[in-house]
């Protein structure tokens, strides 16, 4: 297929939506937008900002006052209609690839009906939390399971989670630590099998995909190692939840997994160019970016580089993900505006 | 064959008519003819000038409501460095949003109800001062209220309503299935008819718990799945679709249900299921275990419905009287908030110091119609200090505007909207025309329509031309039609070639020599004579000859198209473009293009049937000009040395074409900066005072 992916014959496929792509990719907002978000005084501002920006008029309709849930929900509802969009026009291989990128989805929102059923939240609340992105079928009917074995047979045997899964199907009862355990599992699988996916499609969407999904799954070593420290997680349980994909792989993984406090993890991260730097600028004290800021940060460059590129699934992925961030920023600003907390307004992350 | 010759001759008369379309176009957009006020189409954009106004506080809202309605100003932004939401005007334009928020409201739920009353008559209010502002608000609330609380009622009691309608239908479709159950579990008769009640079912119930519910069909074949998974194939699912349609109280669309019963044995499964129930968004109902029961419930429920619908009726006649009245006004409404929102936009562009200072274009000749409209702003907000309206001098760009009316318009966003044959799109664009009052007070057309509605002109005349091409090919759905007569004749063939009337009668085929066959002192009086239409050489008749007729119009067309751009060059006194553009292309098309079309007309004059088998193949001629061959026949005496001249001065056109207009403006470019280099080390700067 590799040769066949490039040039002319790619867009017989997908031009259209290559093209519909990078339209939308054009509407992401600037650092001029944000540097015009951080000035407003209310929610009403902010409407009325974004208004002149590609998101148009998608709160003309919502009766005032605004709430920054509301923002959330009509912000993500507009990403979820570009995707869908897209997915109905794509064809093999570039709808699978699309079906991936909504996997992530699911296995969150499998993590929080779990969690929530767990905590004694009523269904039908957890769902209206759940990302759109990741909702399927069978999704709601999980109050009635109680063990992972269950869990696979009723639900998500029916799933194309179902082979992500396999190796969770042992674990022996759903407590917050196990769910963990789920949650890391299910998404290490999905991570190498996407990694694994975008190598057989091959060409330049192997090129830009397996680059942001080493970081992906790097990200996540590090982070699981962080996060464990202090926890009854054993050394040896937590190396199985290493994605094998990443460029940590399998030296760096060996050395994560023996580990024992960050600056064992930053040692490691020492060692790769790339990721030394992002340790470097993190910090904890007032002023210092966080490192998942740092590792944000490397996400959205990954995913502004791959739009460098013509011919290729990977802007599909990246917009998903640069959307998802903008998102994130437009929110983090409502909720600095709503809760008139301005000190740390300009934590957000520019993406051009 | 057929076909294809129809698609050829189709393409022939849409190409020619083409050529006249674009004719029209270029001259109405990019041509550089004198504005003339008079004439239909104006070949340049209006003069604009810049012009500043100083409005008073109080004034400035009719005012530039007055310069709303006549459309005549480009409004400047004069606060580029104010964010939108900063600006000093910001709160009015968000209440406008608020009450076109109301109205999109009133007018959805006026949509769904009551389509019909939805009136527009194209009517345009007059832009509502200030004050007006808060009597629509209040009304627009107050409005919003009463609708959304008589909406409220009404999905309650239309849920409500469902909620009954499942539950009969499941009371109704569960019959067969308890029934059915009775038989297997007790497979002894029961009796009669009437003795066949409770004892069956009382059986049952100690030992299988059942539970009943609707739910949607698609969802149907997902649940049963999973119910058969989560209780590992111990229970027991019995369905049956609902016909009626039930109508969801939310969306108002109507869904497809189905009933089911579900049998089971113990409580854990009793939980099991309701959960999986519950995540399937199934609505689960409670259903009496005997059957007088149920019947009873079924009475009762039928009684309920009947109660609900009355209230429903009511409610509904409610609230179709709120928007009725709505629906009357309510294109109205949106026209004033509209304007309301434009005026505020525009006040939001100006400077605001002591006066209200704001600066954009207008046309130099309308100027008149600009003071004309501040006038009546000043009156109609009461102020007596007039506003002032300066000419600016500048020398930025000004914005390209065409005046159109309805003829122009269609040019001015031209659509290329080929189709049919003349005949039916001449009478499709009259029909159009004809209708224009009514189609222009329908708003929101689907954008197909729109794109044609607006092109009707240009459809007419397509329609228009084709006609006259089809007389001029004699052909009408490509058939030809003898009206006068054909000027062949056979007589004279048989006469002078020797043939009988018995030959004609026993060859399939015979070739007409025009030379005793056609009576040339009286020709077919328009167009094609029809007797090419029985001919087998037809086609190829006809193609020489169309193609000849285009190749001259098109080369016409162009020349037409050159000449325009030399009125373009003069209006901006741009002789470098004269000299390295127009001159070349000019020489250029004549020396080839035009020496085709002279070739064309020498070859239709000069060859006449007795010579027509030295007649030379005008293509061939024009390739062995381009190869430097001598010709078999010459069509004209000293052609090679004419060809040969005509070739090397096409030639020597191209680079003069291409490289002289880039190498003079180099050359300007680096006197300049020489200039400028020296003038800045050598001119002392000012001093300030």
């Amino acid at each position: 297929m590799g040769g066949g992916m490039s040039g002319p014959s790619f867009n017989i496929d997908n031009g259209y939506l290559e093209g519909l792509i990078r339209g939308f990719k054009n509407g992401i907002l600037t650092r001029n937008d944000y540097l015009n978000l951080v000035q407003c005084e209310t929610l009403e501002d902010l409407k009325v900002h974004l208004q002149s920006t590609d998101y148009g008029s998608f709160l003309a309709n919502e009766p005032g006052p605004l709430s920054v849930s509301v923002i959330d929900d009509k912000l993500r509802n507009k990403l979820v209609l570009e995707f869908q969009h897209i997915r109905n026009q794509s064809v093999e291989p570039l709808s699978t690839f699309l079906d991936y990128i909504t996997y992530s989805y699911m296995i969150d929102n499998i993590v929080l009906l779990i969690t929530g059923t767990l905590h004694q939240r009523s269904i039908s609340e957890l769902a209206a939390k759940c990302h759109p992105l990741g909702i399927f079928e069978q999704m709601e009917a999980i109050g009635a399971v109680s063990t992972p074995a269950e869990l696979y047979n009723t639900i998500i045997v029916d799933t194309p989670l179902a082979p992500f899964f396999l190796d969770c199907i042992f674990v022996q009862d759903l407590d917050e630590m196990n769910i963990e355990i789920i949650r890391n599992t299910l998404y290490k699988n999905y991570l190498e099998e996407f990694h694994n996916f975008c190598q057989q499609i091959g060409g330049i969407t192997a090129d830009v995909m397996c680059e942001i999904l080493a970081f992906e799954a790097d990200r996540r070593a590090i982070i699981i190692t962080i996060n464990s420290f202090g926890t009854e997680l054993t050394k040896d349980d937590r190396s199985k939840l290493y994605p094998c994909c990443g460029k940590l792989h399998p030296e760096g993984l060996s050395a994560l997994a023996r580990s024992d406090d960050y600056d064992q993890v930053r040692a490691v991260a020492d060692y790769y160019a790339e990721y030394k730097v992002l340790f470097e600028g993190a910090g904890n004290n007032p002023g210092d970016k966080t490192l998942e800021d740092k590792l944000f940060e490397h996400e959205v460059k990954l995913n502004v580089f791959s739009f460098l590129q013509q011919f290729h699934f990977g802007v599909f992925y990246s917009f998903i993900k640069l959307k998802e961030q903008e998102i994130r920023n437009i929110i983090w600003i409502s909720e600095c505006v709503a809760q008139r907390h301005r000190t740390k307004i300009d934590n957000y992350i520019p993406i051009f | 064959m057929q076909l294809c010759v129809v698609r050829l001759l189709l393409l022939h008369v849409l190409g020619t008519v083409d050529q006249f379309l674009i004719f029209f176009t270029r001259s109405a957009r990019d041509t550089g003819m004198a504005n003339n006020r008079n004439c239909g189409i104006s070949f340049r954009s209006e003069k604009m000038s810049r012009i500043q106004l100083f409005l008073q506080h109080d004034a400035a809202y009719a005012c530039i409501a007055e310069f709303g309605e006549i459309g005549l100003i480009e409004f400047s932004d004069l606060n580029l460095s104010v964010n939108e939401f900063q600006r000093k005007y910001i709160n009015e334009v968000r209440r406008c949003d608020e009450m076109e928020r109301k109205l999109r409201y009133v007018e959805k739920e006026a949509q769904k109800c009551i389509p019909e009353e939805i009136r527009d008559m194209g009517e345009d209010p007059e832009t509502p001062m200030p004050s007006e502002m808060f009597d629509l608000e209040l009304q627009f609330e107050r409005l919003d209220d009463e609708l959304r609380e008589a909406n409220s009622n009404k999905e309650t009691l239309s849920k409500n309503k469902l909620e009954l309608m499942e539950l009969l239908q499941i009371l109704r479709e569960t019959q067969g299935f308890f029934a059915d159950a009775e038989i297997a579990l007790n497979p002894a008769p029961q009796g009669s008819e009437e003795g066949h009640t409770d004892p069956g079912v009382d059986a049952l119930s100690p030992k299988f718990g059942f539970i009943t519910g609707v739910i949607s069909r698609e969802r149907l074949a997902s649940f049963e799945r999973m119910l058969w998974r989560a209780c590992r194939g111990n229970v027991f699912l019995r369905q049956a679709a609902i016909d009626l349609p039930l109508v969801d109280p939310v969306s108002g669309e109507v869904v497809d249900k189905c009933v089911f019963v579900i049998f089971f044995q113990g409580e854990q499964l009793r939980t099991k299921v309701k959960k999986i129930c519950e995540g399937y968004k199934a609505t689960m109902y409670p259903c009496p275990d005997s059957q007088s029961e149920r019947k009873d419930m079924a009475a009762g429920v039928l009684t309920r419905i009947e109660d609900i619908q009355t209230v429903l009726s009511q409610t509904e006649e409610h609230q179709r009287r709120i928007l009725s009245g709505a629906a009357r006004n309510i294109r109205v409404w949106f026209a004033k908030v509209r304007k309301i929102k434009a005026v505020y936009h525009v006040l939001n562009l100006c400077n605001i110091q002591k006066a209200i200072v704001a600066e954009g274009w207008c046309p130099s000749n309308d100027i008149d119609l600009v003071h004309g409209a501040a006038r009546r702003g000043t009156e109609r907000s009461g102020t007596d200090i007039p506003a002032i309206i300066n000419t600016m001098e500048t020398t930025k760009t000004p914005p390209t505007y065409h005046k159109t009316n309805k003829f122009t318009y269609a040019f001015q966003a031209i659509v290329d909207a080929y189709f049919g044959h003349g005949l039916i799109m001449f009478l499709f664009a009259l029909w159009m025309i004809l209708n224009e009052k009514r189609f222009n007070a329908e708003k929101g057309a689907s954008e197909i329509w729109l794109t044609i509605y607006g092109g009707r002109y240009i459809i007419l005349l397509m329609g228009l031309f084709s006609i006259y091409t089809g007389f001029l090919y004699n052909d009408a759905f490509s058939k030809s039609v003898n009206i006068f007569g054909s000027s062949w004749s056979l007589e004279n063939t048989f006469t002078d070639m020797n043939v009988t009337a018995n030959t004609i009668l026993t060859t399939p085929t015979i070739q007409l020599n025009p030379i005793y066959t056609y009576t040339p002192n009286s020709p077919y009086p328009l167009g094609v004579d029809p007797v090419w239409n029985l001919s087998k050489n037809k086609i190829s008749f006809m193609n020489s000859y169309k193609m000849k007729l285009s190749v001259i119009l098109g080369v016409a067309q162009m020349m037409f198209g050159v000449f325009l751009s030399l009125a373009n060059h003069s209006y901006f006194n741009n002789k470098i473009n004269i000299l390295a553009e127009f001159i070349p292309q000019v020489i250029f098309l004549t020396s080839i293009m035009g020496y085709l079309c002279v070739m064309i007309v020498i070859k239709w004059i000069k060859f006449d049937a007795s010579v027509s088998a030295v007649a030379p193949s005008l293509l061939i001629t024009l390739i062995d000009m381009f190869l430097l061959k001598a010709h078999p026949h010459d069509l004209y005496a000293g052609q090679w040395y004419v060809e040969k001249i005509l070739l090397v001065v096409a030639v020597l056109c191209i680079p003069w074409m291409l490289l002289l207009k880039p190498l003079v403006i180099r050359a300007q470019h680096r006197r300049s900066r020489l200039v400028r280099g020296i003038s800045l080390r050598s001119v002392p700067i000012p001093l300030r005072f």
